[in-house]
């Protein structure tokens, strides 16, 4: 599933942070959520050179650091969409950041989270009927931004 | 407006850097004011980038023995040293909440604009390169950068060459060259200036930093009121000095994406071309253009340039070689656009054939290697 527009693709399959461009994919079985960046985020900071993770154990609280990454166009750090401790990491991805770029929501996810507070944070993560107008409207702020074309 | 203007000088590589992650990350809470900082190192400090490996990218036997300080920075790109010569100038804003400042790459235009107006009144024309220069025909003048703090507050920060003792910073940085000889000293000259050269002039340090705080408060219609840092300021960089930037783990942590070298010759009717890369995983950080045919230094140095920090995808690479030649190929007198991609292209191949002969990872995707600053 996925929702189309000017040629960013955001999967209808997950949540996301508004302001940071980070998914969050529940797993209903496990708890666990996936996270990485989604494809306008990486859009606007381009090709990324490095990336690195929290370890396995840590934990993360939302709206702060759970990684940093250098990219094209600047350097700065991941931020957590959900508060938690991580479960596991991609080091692919630390060791071929640009798995990121090619593949933002299948190979090039970040880390999983064992959630402590999924059921209130993820009401202020964006989704399902929500994310096209969303979308949009971020496409559009980007654009006058100039982060992207 | 009113922003506030810091100068100091003679700081530790420690402090300096410190001070500057710790106004981004307060300016994004609104606990500091627009700053526009305008210092100097202690000669001489080692800086890498974010991400490099200080082995990789320093002679740090040789620093030591030099009493020259290794640290490293906030913000991305490659290694520089800085000194009394060298002017850090570091504005941190806002960067988000506020649709004043809320333009990125518009702000990075504006901060290359402070510079470069700066740089007109001494009458050298310079020009802004995206992603990361300022340079004077085709010679890098200054570096820039971008980090953006957890807060949201974003640092530009930039080195501008007043004056550069090449010779040292070849014994520092580790380069290509094998030897230092006089040639390699005047293959980087090609390629670098600074303000004193462009002036022709015994310009002094303070006169530059008069001119660019000139530029930067035209540049962003600000007023820039001389202050110093608060206490509580001070008590944040204290904090972040002694808990990252005086760390061990801080200064000489690895990263999983390993450098690689890798070169390529070409033979063609108007001379040899010798290519030599480095890259980091996918990602070429430096390119130098030698051999003996004939081309305007500047296009080369353009060419380098255009490459640094760049994807080594093929047809990227191709792209982006095309597109110079395209505006420059009449001054690489007869070096055609596609025996130029040939030499790149091979070079960056040999490059990650190199990495992957090399490359030591054994951690499966759920074990994680260590490492105090991820």
């Amino acid at each position: 599933m996925s929702n189309q527009t000017n040629s960013y693709e955001i999967p209808t399959d997950r949540a996301y942070d508004r302001e940071h461009h980070m998914w969050a994919q529940f797993d209903p079985a496990s708890g666990d959520v996936f996270v990485g960046i989604d494809a306008l985020g990486l859009t606007a900071l381009g090709d990324l050179a490095y990336v690195t993770l929290k370890d396995v154990g840590k934990s993360v609280k939302r709206g702060e650091s759970l990684g940093t990454l250098e990219a094209a166009k600047m350097t700065g750090d991941l931020i957590a969409p959900v508060t938690g401790v991580i479960f596991a990491r991609n080091n692919m991805v630390v060791s071929n950041p640009g798995l990121v770029n090619q593949s933002p929501y299948v190979d090039g996810w970040m880390v999983v989270i064992k959630p402590s507070d999924w059921e209130n944070e993820s009401v202020q993560l964006v989704a399902g009927d929500d994310l096209p107008g969303w979308v949009d409207s971020e496409i559009k702020r980007y654009r006058s931004q100039g982060w992207i074309d | 407006m009113d922003w506030r203007l810091i100068t100091d000088d003679g700081v530790s590589a420690s402090f300096g850097l410190a001070a500057d992650e710790a106004l981004a990350q307060r300016v994004g809470l609104n606990l500091s004011q627009p700053t526009l900082r305008l210092y100097t190192y202690q000669s001489y400090c080692a800086l890498v980038g974010r991400f490099q490996n200080v082995e990789n990218e320093i002679r740090v036997g040789y620093c030591h023995e030099k009493g020259i300080t290794i640290n490293r920075r906030p913000t991305g790109g490659g290694a520089i040293i800085m000194g009394a010569d060298q002017l850090g100038v570091a504005l941190t804003i806002p960067g988000r909440g506020d649709d004043s400042y809320s333009h990125a790459r518009e702000l990075m235009s504006n901060f290359s604009d402070g510079l470069l107006c700066g740089l007109n009144q001494l009458g050298v024309e310079a020009r802004f390169r995206r992603k990361n220069d300022i340079e004077v025909n085709g010679k890098k003048l200054v570096g820039l950068g971008v980090y953006r703090a957890p807060s949201g507050g974003l640092l530009f920060h930039a080195s501008m060459l007043v004056d550069l003792d090449i010779a040292l910073m070849l014994r520092v940085l580790n380069t290509p060259f094998e030897k230092l000889s006089d040639k390699e000293i005047d293959t980087v000259a090609g390629r670098i200036t600074t303000v004193r050269r462009e002036t022709e002039s015994n310009i002094t340090l303070d006169e530059v930093r008069r001119v660019v705080t000139a530029g930067f408060a035209s540049a962003f219609n600000v007023n820039l009121v001389p202050s110093g840092f608060a206490s509580d300021e001070l008590a944040d960089i204290e904090k972040l000095e002694q808990g990252k930037y005086l760390s061990e783990d801080w200064v000489h942590q690895t990263t999983a994406v390993p450098d690689s070298n890798g070169s390529a010759k070409v033979k063609t009717p108007a001379g040899l071309i010798d290519v030599s890369v480095t890259t980091a995983g996918a990602t070429i950080k430096a390119v130098f253009i030698g051999g003996d045919f004939f081309a305007a230094e500047n296009a080369v140095a353009d060419l380098e340039a255009s490459l640094r920090w760049h994807t080594g995808q093929p047809e990227k690479v191709a792209a982006t070689i095309e597109k110079i030649f395209q505006n420059r190929g009449s001054e690489f007198n007869g070096i055609r656009p596609e025996v130029m991609i040939e030499a790149v292209t091979k070079a960056v191949a040999r490059a990650r054939v190199a990495e992957s002969q090399t490359r030591a990872d054994p951690y499966g995707c759920y074990v994680n290697p260590g490492g105090a600053y991820a």
